[in-house]
């Protein structure tokens, strides 16, 4: 097939050669590597135009150009070379010499590209292939320890989800502090689960000032450039299509907790020491009425017996368990699976190429019934019409269905709350009073906890009337999303130096979300069951027009772009909600009462003028300056407009004479930054204004309420941002390296202000304060064996961030478990101090501050039982010291292994679900942990664990009881591959193909057990599912 | 070729250039869609009336959790710290231990922001409204009544909830007044003077308004009436409350009183002895925050958390109406779980009840008894008794055996509905005294601290005229 091809080719190219302009000829040539084998994919292009090939599997070309031209050959990873065609050259062999430095590469930045020794800025970039090497149903977690400076979390055990990225540490608060995405030139505003990751050429995350300038109002925070994969002109279509599965399984281990007949021994210690201690009843008759009311307290009886405990607190003889629940093992799947299979073809003639693809994931949850199921296509064109006008079109088109059962936060049916909440004395399914199974037509009936008029096992203390697990079969949730993209662009050149180019994108969003409760059970029962759709389309247009200059003056090359941009972003939310459903109806037309309609418009506009202008000479010297003036529609008239610019510049010291040729330090870079940019997401659409909100009917009257006060000279966040680094390799690039230092001070945050609550406004959004972060980051990658049919490299980067605040308007704030003030970290915790447990009355002990008479803090320290007369204090950081990842590459004839660690240390985690556990039986029926057993028993005893009371009582309040180190290295992905030898390979008619095998999260090393290290950036827990380890394996063909 | 067809390169450089266009109208374009101004609202008597729908729809709402959704919430929390009802574990487990006072707990922090946040969108309204141009002087000062009122109302909860009773000592630190907008926090003031701004506020306002309304939700001056008695109670103001409380029922019980609507669930608000109460519908309610009857409804598959204490149920006679409570899960005496009440029914359109004619009825038969004209009380409370109970017999109570019968009765009549145990308990400085049945049972001394709630400290954290030491005797 292949011959026949390129014989139609070689075909079409001599009938091409008949019917040109004398003048015009075409040139044919073959390019190969030092060791004489063909390389594909090489750019060939015409010096200073557009005009462009690549070559070809075989390393062949073919070009029209006319005599005098310079074409110039380029490769990543090999030295560019450049040849003038004279009135004699027909075909041009070339060889390409490995790069010294591989700096040649051409790097997609802001609104265009650059080769990377040009690049002045921070700018870190993964390409397809390192993005290959992991599973990633999220394309964006593929920069976790690979990219230093950039935190990533991860979003917990529900497929679908997107991480967390923080670059160069938190520069908003309540701004948005997540960085611009920008997927081939435009914004994107879709959910980037959207994007399958192979489709993706290259994402480079620009992290200073210099590189995200252009982005203006939108960089702040760094930014993210997705390039999409496109086809090579004059290439054979070459097919691609990947299969992977896998199973998956929580990474870390949930916290342990304790069986029933453990349970109810302290549940009877923890009434009798209520009774004993705080009611003061005699010890031996507090043992037996404690024994008498647990089971009216936890109203369900597991035993066979009416009273499982005696007055010492055993458990009698002759008592046996009638259930245990194991809730852990009712709600998550042991093993979940992973598919996924992609098919790409490439390849395009000498005025056309193409990309098409195709992608299938289906990837199950933690959780029991949580699923992710996406279909990703992808089809972008590019067209040199003309030798002077090219077009292309990149769209895509994704349809993904997520089914999402409650998996974080504190709604009933939510599942980790669940498992840590209700302990295993309440059962699965319903039990009469008596305790045997209630059933309905020969089937067990999740018990809800509300059996009405049955006062044993029928009314669950906690969480009545739900059942978590029955939840997940009996509630959907579904979230269904499509996702549509067009990006059309032309270019055109006036001159070699001058050209013009125009990107029109539009992209459409449709959100479903589809939430149905049960017209039987649960929460809707007693309505007949309820259906809450969300239907939320979002548009998002954007138009970028830039003139673009590009020239040699000998040594010196000057650049300049002059651009506009105009933005505009619209969300139209539809919600309707009914009940009263028949069994099996799930659409709101089955609703008897439709309960709510509602629906609105949110819309932003953004108005550019960018202009950006850089200077080299002699490829040794850079130097460059970007400006950007944004209007934005989220602000007042007087307010609206910004401008933020940048400056930057380079120097490659190696290619001075006193370096030249040097082996040891055969590169040299020194690059320095300093920028200021703007930030404006995150805050809604007309934050400015104070308005009198509308749905606040009173049965059928129009209702409104005024809304919360406001700032009407709200304003942009502003970011100053300076980098300065240096890049080097040593002994011919077998050791290559950067080290980069930043500082970013954001200044005029966007801030809630708290007001006093007895204005009746909790906050007031207004611009206030400011906060800097710095760093450090290094990156080092070693080529320790580079042999024939072995080679092993490793990479190391990390990164030390910091963040203070620098300015606040007032002393100190109070923001959860962090108070801010100036000197100190966003991230700072602070809270009451955990003094130990005394000995005397197993009492919780919490530091208080001792005050002289004036009331101030005389610096010393006392304890307190009285919780509310605590001291709070700093204590730690939910940032880490430290972040950063380690890679190493194996290659040994055909196989090849790599693995990526990423790790984190020097934060801390508070830990609310072992708080919750370690409750110490103060509310009958709540789940325990193991560690309750150290709990204080008698007089004298020395413990960290409070004694068991039924009681409120503070013990488990917020304090740094439940504040631990968050230490954790991780092994995020391990492949081993086989690629079959290319003997083998050829009869089987393919290009080529391998086998792997792959683990990704298989190993985690963690400081607190029980929960997973990566939570928030707060650093707090919110009984979110948990992440999966999962391992598989693939196969990948190529024709 | 390469030099040709600069025209159409021109072209398109032109097209894109046009497209840039005039920025500013742009950008202007965008305005918010589900908002309104100002101006519309203080334009027009129907703009001011749709700012007040919103007002009592929030007081409905469901403002923090589910034991803390709104003045019915407040009610419920003081409903469970007596000793006639018995909370399960479930919510309001820790009002029921009266001990949900610390400055970071959700009541604490809840009782205090909702009347303040409730506060400040009546002091918009009524600043509003004497600003606009356009509303005529007559509806101007009916529209600033009826908020007044209820700021009034809001500021009375205020002063219940976080400092002992005014007749302890009207000189204690009390809850600032706001008439305004404000981003700065103002100083704790004394009891006295709070209680001084609310009489401005009400009795400045009960003749300006009229009887008719849009329904009983709205305050008329029946209700204004009514809750001007409630003060007047508290502050021992006896021919005051005498007064307000004839205005507020009409004087005359027999007309206001329906024996028979009694075993109606106390779910509608059409019911004739409700005064004032909280409309719900199935597209607007508050859903499981319902409190009472989604607390106290053992059959309405909500939390059935609340019992009755046996010794209360056996305050009634057989043939009282009033008499609906239920061994419900066939629970041997001796167990707190015996008794439930069927008084109120649970539905998600279930309307909730803040005021009843026989609430007013009981005040002014204690008025009059505190001012020593006890037939005159006792004919009044009779009137009542007889209409709950055909069989009930005419006391022969008298001094303060009458009035122990008055305050009796109002527990039976009110219970769960407006804490009425705690709130008498507290104004009349006697303390709660339960009954060994509990599962919590405690003893409130009178003028206990736990009869009021602490200063929440996200106050204390962002109002500089308020320190630590705010707490630091409660």
């Amino acid at each position: 097939m292949k011959k026949t091809l390129r014989g139609l080719l070689t075909l079409f190219m001599v009938l091409a050669v008949q019917i040109l302009f004398a003048q015009e000829r075409t040139i044919t040539g073959t390019v190969i590597d030092e060791e004489g084998l063909p390389l594909p994919g090489v750019n060939v292009i015409e010096k200073g135009t557009s005009n462009g090939v690549q070559t070809d599997f075989d390393g062949n070309y073919s070009i029209e150009v006319e005599e005098g031209d310079v074409i110039v050959f380029s490769y990543v990873g090999f030295s560019a070379q450049e040849r003038e065609i004279t009135a004699s050259t027909s075909t041009l062999d070339v060889t390409l010499q490995v790069s010294a430095d591989a700096l040649d590469e051409v790097l997609v930045v802001a609104y265009g590209a650059q080769r990377e020794k040009a690049i002045v800025g921070s700018v870190a970039s993964l390409d397809s292939e390192v993005i290959q090497k992991q599973q990633l149903t999220s394309v964006t977690q593929a920069i976790q320890g690979n990219v230093p400076g950039v935190n990533i979390l991860t979003s917990g055990g529900q497929p679908g989800e997107n991480p967390t990225i923080r670059i160069r540490g938190v520069s908003s608060i309540n701004a948005s502090a997540d960085p611009l995405i920008v997927v081939d030139g435009a914004p994107y505003n879709g959910n980037i689960n959207s994007i399958s990751p192979d489709q993706i050429e290259s994402m480079n995350v620009l992290k200073d000032a210099s590189s995200t300038a252009l982005y203006g109002s939108r960089g702040a925070n760094g930014v993210i450039v997705i390039t999409t994969k496109r086809g090579g002109y004059n290439t054979a279509p070459s097919i691609n299509i990947t299969a992977t599965g896998g199973l998956s399984s929580p990474a870390v281990d949930l916290h342990e907790t304790i069986g029933t007949n453990q349970y109810m021994r302290y549940s009877w210690e923890a009434e009798r020491n209520a009774l004993e201690y705080i009611d003061g009843v005699a010890p031996g008759e507090a043992g037996a009425l404690a024994a008498q009311s647990i089971i009216p307290n936890l109203a369900y009886n597991p035993y066979n017996v009416d009273q499982p405990v005696d007055a010492n607190g055993n458990i009698v003889d002759g008592a046996s368990l009638l259930w245990e629940t194991d809730w852990q093992k009712e709600m998550l799947r042991e093993t979940s699976l992973r598919q996924e299979y992609g098919m790409s073809i490439s390849g395009g003639g000498e005025s056309s190429r193409y990309f098409l693809s195709a992608n299938y994931l289906d990837q199950e949850g933690s959780v029991k019934e949580s699923d992710f199921e996406r279909i990703t296509t992808r089809l972008n064109l590019e067209s040199q019409l003309t030798d002077w006008l090219q077009v292309g079109l990149n769209s895509s088109l994704t349809v993904s269905e997520q089914n999402y059962p409650e998996q974080s936060g504190n709604s009933y049916q939510s599942s980790i709350q669940w498992i840590y909440s209700v302990s295993s004395v309440y059962p699965l399914y319903r039990r009469d009073a008596n305790g045997d199974l209630v059933f309905d037509n020969g089937a067990p009936i999740y018990d809800y906890g509300s059996t009405s008029g049955q006062a044993l096992n029928g009314t669950r203390p906690m969480l009545a009337n739900e059942n978590a697990v029955g939840s997940l079969y009996n509630y959907d949730n579904l979230n269904k999303r499509t996702s549509a993209t067009a990006n059309a662009f032309a270019t055109i050149d006036f001159t070699d130096y001058l050209s013009f180019r125009t990107n029109l994108s539009y992209e459409n969003y449709l959100y479903d979300s589809n939430v149905y409760a049960a017209y039987n059970v649960g929460y809707a029962a007693n309505v007949g069951g309820r259906v809450t759709q969300n239907r939320d389309i979002t548009t998002t247009l954007n138009f970028i027009n830039s003139l673009n200059f590009n020239k040699d003056f000998g040594k010196h090359n000057v650049q300049a772009d002059a651009i506009f941009e105009s933005y505009k972003y619209k969300g139209d939310y539809l919600s309707a909600q009914g009940t009263g459903f028949l069994p099996g109806v799930k659409v709101l037309n089955g609703s008897t009462t439709p309960e709510s309609v509602g629906g609105y418009v949110n819309e932003e506009r953004l108005v550019s003028y960018l202009g950006r202008a850089s200077y080299s000479y002699d490829d040794k010297y850079f130097i460059e300056g970007s400006f950007r003036r944004d209007g934005s529609s989220r602000f007042s008239t007087d307010t609206r407009w910004g401008n933020f610019f940048s400056v930057g510049g380079s120097w490659v010291v190696s290619d001075e004479n006193f370096l030249a040729g040097n082996s040891t330090l055969n590169f040299l870079k020194l690059k320095a930054s300093y920028g200021e940019l703007g930030n404006n997401r995150g805050i809604g659409y007309f934050p400015y204004l104070q308005l009198f909100e509308t749905g606040w009917n009173q049965l059928d009257a129009t209702g409104v309420l005024l809304g919360g006060v406001t700032d009407p000279l709200l304003s942009w966040e502003k970011t100053a941002s300076f980098n300065v680094g240096v890049d080097f390799g040593l002994f011919n690039d077998r050791l290559t390296g950067l080290v980069e230092y930043y500082e970013k001070e954001s200044v005029d945050l966007i801030y809630d202000q708290p007001l006093p609550i007895s204005t009746g406004n909790s906050s007031i959004t207004t611009n206030i304060g400011a906060v800097k972060n710095y760093g450090l980051e290094v990156t080092l990658n070693g080529k320790i064996i580079n042999k024939d049919n072995f080679s092993w490299s490793a990479g190391l980067n990390f990164s030390f961030d910091n963040n203070e605040i620098t300015e606040l308007t007032q002393e100190s704030f109070i923001n959860g478990t962090k108070r801010w003030e100036e000197g100190k970290s966003l991230y700072e915790f602070y809270m009451q101090d955990w003094a130990g447990v005394d000995p005397a009355d197993g009492y919780g002990m919490w530091y208080m501050d001792v005050l002289d008479d004036n009331g101030n803090p005389t610096g010393e320290r006392t304890t307190t039982k009285d919780y509310s007369a605590a001291t709070r204090y700093y204590n730690g950081s939910s940032l880490p010291d430290v972040i950063g990842g380690f890679n190493t590459d194996l290659t040994w004839g055909n196989f090849d292994f790599n693995m990526l660690f990423n790790f984190s240390f020097g934060s801390q985690v508070y830990d609310g679900s072992y708080a919750s556990l370690m409750r110490g039986f103060s509310t009958p029926g709540y789940q325990s942990h193991e560690d309750i057993a150290a709990r204080w028993q008698e007089p004298g005893d020395v413990t960290n664990v409070p004694l068991l009371l039924n009681a409120q009582n503070d013990f488990n309040s917020r304090s740094t009881r439940f504040l631990f180190d968050n230490d954790y290295v991780r092994l995020r992905a391990v492949t081993l591959g086989y690629t079959l030898p290319g003997s083998v390979v050829e009869d089987l008619n393919m290009n080529s193909l391998r086998v792997y095998l792959r683990g990704d999260n298989l190993f985690t090393y963690h400081s607190h057990f029980g929960i997973d290290p990566e939570q928030s950036v707060a650093g707090t827990t919110n009984n979110r599912s948990y992440i999966l380890k999962t391992v598989s394996v693939g196969l990948n063909l190529q024709f | 070729m390469k030099r040709q067809n600069i025209l159409y390169k021109s072209l398109y450089l032109i097209v894109a250039i046009m497209m840039i266009g005039c920025s500013e109208d742009y950008l202007e374009e965008p305005a918010p869609t589900q908002s309104v101004s100002e101006d519309v609202i203080f334009n027009s008597r129907e703009g001011v009336e749709a700012f007040f729908a919103g007002v009592y729809r929030l007081s409905r709402r469901q403002f923090t959790s589910y034991d803390s959704g709104g003045i019915y919430s407040m009610y419920m929390a003081r409903s469970v710290k007596g000793n006639d009802l018995i909370n399960t574990t479930s919510w309001f487990s820790f009002d029921y231990d009266n001990d949900n006072r610390e400055p970071t707990y959700r009541r604490t922090v809840f009782s205090w922001e909702y009347p303040y946040f409730m506060i400040n969108q009546l002091n918009s309204l009524i600043n509003g409204v004497n600003a606009s141009a356009e509303l005529s002087e007559e509806d101007k000062t009916e529209l600033i009544a009826e908020a007044r009122v209820l700021r009034a109302f809001n500021y009375f909860q205020l002063a219940m909830e976080f400092q002992h009773t005014y007749s302890y000592d009207p000189s204690l630190p009390a809850p600032p007044i706001y008439t305004e907008l404000s981003l700065e926090g103002k100083p704790m003031i004394t009891l006295q003077e709070l209680y001084d701004f609310i009489l401005e506020d009400l009795e400045n306002s009960v003749d300006e308004l009229g009887a008719d309304r849009i329904n009983k939700s709205y305050v008329n001056r029946s209700v204004a009436y009514g809750i001007l008695a409630r003060v007047y109670q508290v502050m021992e103001n006896w021919s005051g409350a005498e007064m307000a409380a004839a205005e507020a029922y009409g004087g005359d019980a027999s007309a206001v009183l329906d024996a028979s609507s009694y075993a109606n669930g106390f779910d509608d608000i059409s019911n004739t002895e409700w005064l004032w109460g909280l409309p719900q519908t199935s597209d607007q309610s508050n859903y499981y925050y319902g409190a009472p009857s989604a607390f106290t409804d053992h059959y309405g598959q909500a939390y059935s958390s609340v019992y009755v204490n046996p010794n209360f149920v056996d305050e009634f006679s057989a043939t009282d109406v009033r008499n609906t409570f239920e061994n419900a899960y066939g629970i041997a005496p001796g167990d707190y779980r015996e008794y439930v009440t069927n008084k109120f029914t649970f539905a998600f359109d279930s309307d909730i009840v803040l005021m009843r004619t026989a609430e007013m009825i009981l005040i002014e038969a204690e008025a009059l008894y505190q001012q020593g004209r006890e037939d005159e009380a006792h004919d009044l409370l009779f009137a009542l008794q007889s209409n709950r109970d055909a069989e009930a017999v005419r006391s022969d109570n008298t001094g303060s055996d009458l009035f122990e019968e008055i305050l009796l009765e109002r527990r039976k009549e009110l219970y769960a509905e407006i804490g009425v145990e705690w709130f008498d308990a507290k104004r009349l400085r006697r303390g709660i005294d339960r009954d060994p049945i509990h599962r919590t049972v405690l003893t409130l001394e009178p003028d206990d601290n736990r009869f009021f709630l602490k200063i929440p400290q996200t106050e204390i954290d962002a109002n500089d005229a308020i320190d630590d030491s705010v707490n630091s005797d409660r």
